[in-house]
């Protein structure tokens, strides 16, 4: 007979949208679907460790490559295990789709062994979930899981699948279509409202862009830059936006925001018109005092997402539409308009800006203990210029975003909206995995890379030779800092006390582990570390006494950072 | 602070009761009634919600509100061009004939009905606009309130009217 099983059903739907990977971890519910896997050859499982870390990969993945990562994990404890790193990508807007086991649908609500209420759970952390009760629905489901995912603002999308649906037979084209009469993933942007952002920007004396993670998700890094130099407009960008200009072009002036570049926030607060494109102004990234965020500026903004302008900050020229579609149009009005002389003033101060950032970055040096963001340097530039990096999240995120110099989109990688600890590493699987030729490397933490270090053994496994760079400092280091400068240095519970040997832990699961001690071991560590073939853990004891600065404190505006004599950017 | 009426359009699917009231109480909006039935289109249902908001949290809810998946259309119902109604049962006490008399005459100048009588208490039923019924209720609140029920607001814009 013609007949299939949902769990060819899904399996089938996943090759149509032409998966070749999923991360995931079996269980119970799930055995029929891992026995169609053991069969296939189209589709690559990789196991994890743990269910969150199979979450990151597939995030980690998607961030990479652009396309959709995908996940797995059985019912009740896995699903719950995703949770964190769903989470994670929803707030980034990274498309992944996850599929979960569910008990079967008789059993539904009665608290059944490993049940839990995977669909109610995961809405607040989803774009959108499913709970599917119908084996013929399994096709549609899955196809517009993917739609959902991948367009409009970008996001996760769950399927829940119970274990008797998986296992059900049903004959070949009697499967239903779903259609999503309500999602209108709004693409094409407001001609008129361009052309009024188009007059704005050419009359501007000081224009800036302000670039999010949306310009690197619609691939709209080309037809930034292009508005850009047209204008001479300065770029600054958000965590997530790192890379949606290469930060050796002249015009790119860092990351603006609490732990942004002294330049970068005073852009802000100088300019007279900001167009922001694919930002949700996060408070990371305006200060506290939205009434010193750009204050005499006409503001722009274009986001794919309406509910977005407005919400944190109040904009004049709003637009909505994709990032890439809506500056194309840009470029196009910007080019037919009479473009008015370019304020020489504002040139000469952004390139006095971008400049002083470099010989910044330049004058940070050697020195025992190790300066962590000198190590980032030394990584940085040891590194291939194509290299992808991932970051734990605390002080080392920051010193990575400051430190690596990012020349092209998606080779940044980290947990901005979250901010979830132990995200770096797993997702560098995933980064590793859509770019097997291209360097991996993960700038973690001490603290960061023990919640998600068992995976290690995934990399072994699977022959995916990423290496970790600890900036290990034996403390929670933003904690500490946040003690160290504003709780009169009482430094409660941010010390860790005991670390575990990380050269000895990497060697246990079979990678390669060194430690840096000084700096004179770092670029001869990195060169072992890459060469092993293996996995690697790096080691590197840095000042454990540093801080992050300067900085925007609580409460604080935009253009009045604390700490700006440790750096000497102007 | 206002009351505003927000009326949706939603594909009648499991769970999307808990998806809407769900993004509200995560954007911190503060729902002040929520009703929900089918309605003349298959498959689709219409809810009718009511929140104290600025004009701002409104947007917010409103857009918030649209990009759930299964909203077709969101409209906010302006009270001018609305027909808005909510249904009330209310029992009060209502011991000897002078306080009846005096109850029947309040309820007829609402146009309420009495729906049930015991020894000592009357029980009214009122449909109207909201404030309206608010005011009945004042009124009977000086013969002692003892249960009181409203269904919450359901609103349809008036034919013509910019909304629907």
């Amino acid at each position: 007979m013609d007949e299939v099983s949902g769990a060819e059903l899904v399996l089938d739907s996943l090759k149509k949208e032409n998966v070749n990977l999923i991360f995931g971890i079996p269980g119970g519910v799930l055995l029929s679907l891992y026995d169609r896997l053991y069969d296939e050859d189209q589709v690559n499982h990789i196991l994890f460790r743990h269910e969150q870390c199979a979450a990151h990969a597939a995030d980690g993945y998607a961030r990479a490559s652009g396309k959709v990562g995908v996940c797995l994990a059985t019912s009740g404890p896995g699903a719950m295990n995703l949770i964190t790193g769903l989470a994670t990508a929803n707030i980034d807007s990274s498309p992944v789709v996850a599929l979960t086991g569910q008990v079967s649908t008789k059993a539904l609500g009665t608290d059944a062994f490993q049940e839990a209420d995977t669909f109610t759970v995961t809405m607040p952390v989803t774009k959108h979930n499913f709970l599917v009760k119908d084996v013929k629905d399994l096709p549609g489901v899955v196809r517009g899981a993917f739609y959902l995912a991948n367009t409009g603002r970008k996001g996760v999308v769950l399927v829940d699948l119970p274990m008797d649906v998986l296992e059900q037979k049903v004959r070949n084209g009697t499967t239903k279509n779903l259609n999503f009469m309500g999602y209108k993933p709004n693409l094409k942007p407001n001609g008129f409202q361009l052309k009024k952002a188009a007059n704005a920007l050419v009359n501007s004396e000081r224009p800036l862009i302000l670039a999010g993670g949306g310009v690197i998700s619609s691939m709209a890094t080309e037809e930034l830059r292009a508005i850009a130099e047209h204008l001479g407009a300065g770029v600054v960008t958000t965590l997530m936006g790192k890379g949606a200009i290469s930060e050796v072009h002249p015009l790119s002036l860092g990351m603006a925001g609490m732990h942004g570049r002294v330049p970068a926030n005073n852009s802000i607060a100088e300019c007279d018109v900001l167009l922001s494109v694919g930002t949700r102004f996060s408070d990371r990234t305006t200060g506290w005092r939205l009434e010193k965020f750009a204050p005499s500026a006409i503001k722009i903004d274009i986001n794919i997402d309406p509910s977005e302008i407005n919400k944190n900050v109040q904009v004049d020229v709003p637009v909505t539409g994709d990032a890439k579609a809506a500056l194309g149009m840009l470029l196009e009005f910007l080019k037919d308009a009479k473009k008015k002389n370019e304020s020489k003033e504002w040139t000469d101060r952004l390139r006095e800006m971008h400049d002083s950032c470099t010989e910044c970055i330049k004058g940070v040096g050697e020195r025992n203990p190790i300066d962590p963001r000198w190590a980032v340097k030394e990584i940085c530039g040891f590194l291939d210029n194509d290299a992808i990096v991932t970051t734990e999240v605390g002080q080392c995120q920051m010193y990575a975003a400051h430190y690596y110099t990012a020349r092209s989109p998606r080779q940044f990688i980290t947990s901005g909206g979250l901010g979830t600890m132990g995200f770096g590493f797993p997702a560098a699987i995933g980064a590793k995995l859509a770019n097997p030729d291209k360097q991996v490397v993960d700038i973690a933490g001490d603290g960061s890379f023990l919640m998600t270090c068992q995976d290690l053994a995934t990399c072994i496994e699977n022959d995916i030779p990423v290496v970790v760079c600890i900036l290990h400092n034996g403390h929670l280091g933003m904690i500490r800092q946040w003690q160290d400068l504003f709780y009169g240095k009482r430094y409660s519970s941010s010390n860790l006390g005991v670390t575990p040997d990380f050269v000895k832990l990497a060697e246990a699961f079979g990678a390669y582990g060194e430690r840096i001690e000084k700096t004179s071991d770092l670029r001869g560590g990195l060169k072992n570390a890459f060469s092993s073939g293996k996995p690697a853990v790096l080691d590197i004891m840095v000042d454990e006494e540093d801080n992050v600065l300067p900085m925007i404190p609580r409460g604080g505006a935009i253009d009045k950072m604390v700490g700006v004599e440790k750096c000497r950017c102007m | 602070m206002q009351m505003h009426v927000i009326s949706a359009l939603v594909e009648n699917r499991s769970g999307v009761l808990t998806r809407m009231s769900g993004m509200l109480t995560r954007r911190d909006i503060n729902i002040q009634s929520l009703t929900v039935s089918s309605c003349e289109k298959m498959g689709l249902s219409r809810m009718t919600i009511t929140i104290m908001s600025n004009k701002e949290e409104l947007e917010q809810a409103e857009k918030q509100l649209n990009k759930l998946v299964e909203v077709v259309k969101i409209s906010t119902l302006h009270k001018s061009s609305s027909i808005i109604r909510d249904l009330c049962l209310v029992r009060v006490n209502a011991k000897d004939t002078k306080i009846r008399g005096e109850i029947i005459q309040i309820v007829d100048a609402y146009r309420g009905k009495i729906v049930d009588i015991s020894l000592n208490t009357m029980t009214i039923e009122i449909t109207d606009d909201p404030r309206r019924i608010d005011k009945l209720i004042e009124m009977l609140r000086a013969y002692g309130i003892k249960k009181l029920l409203r269904t919450g607001v359901t609103a349809i814009s008036m034919n013509g009217a910019n909304g629907e």
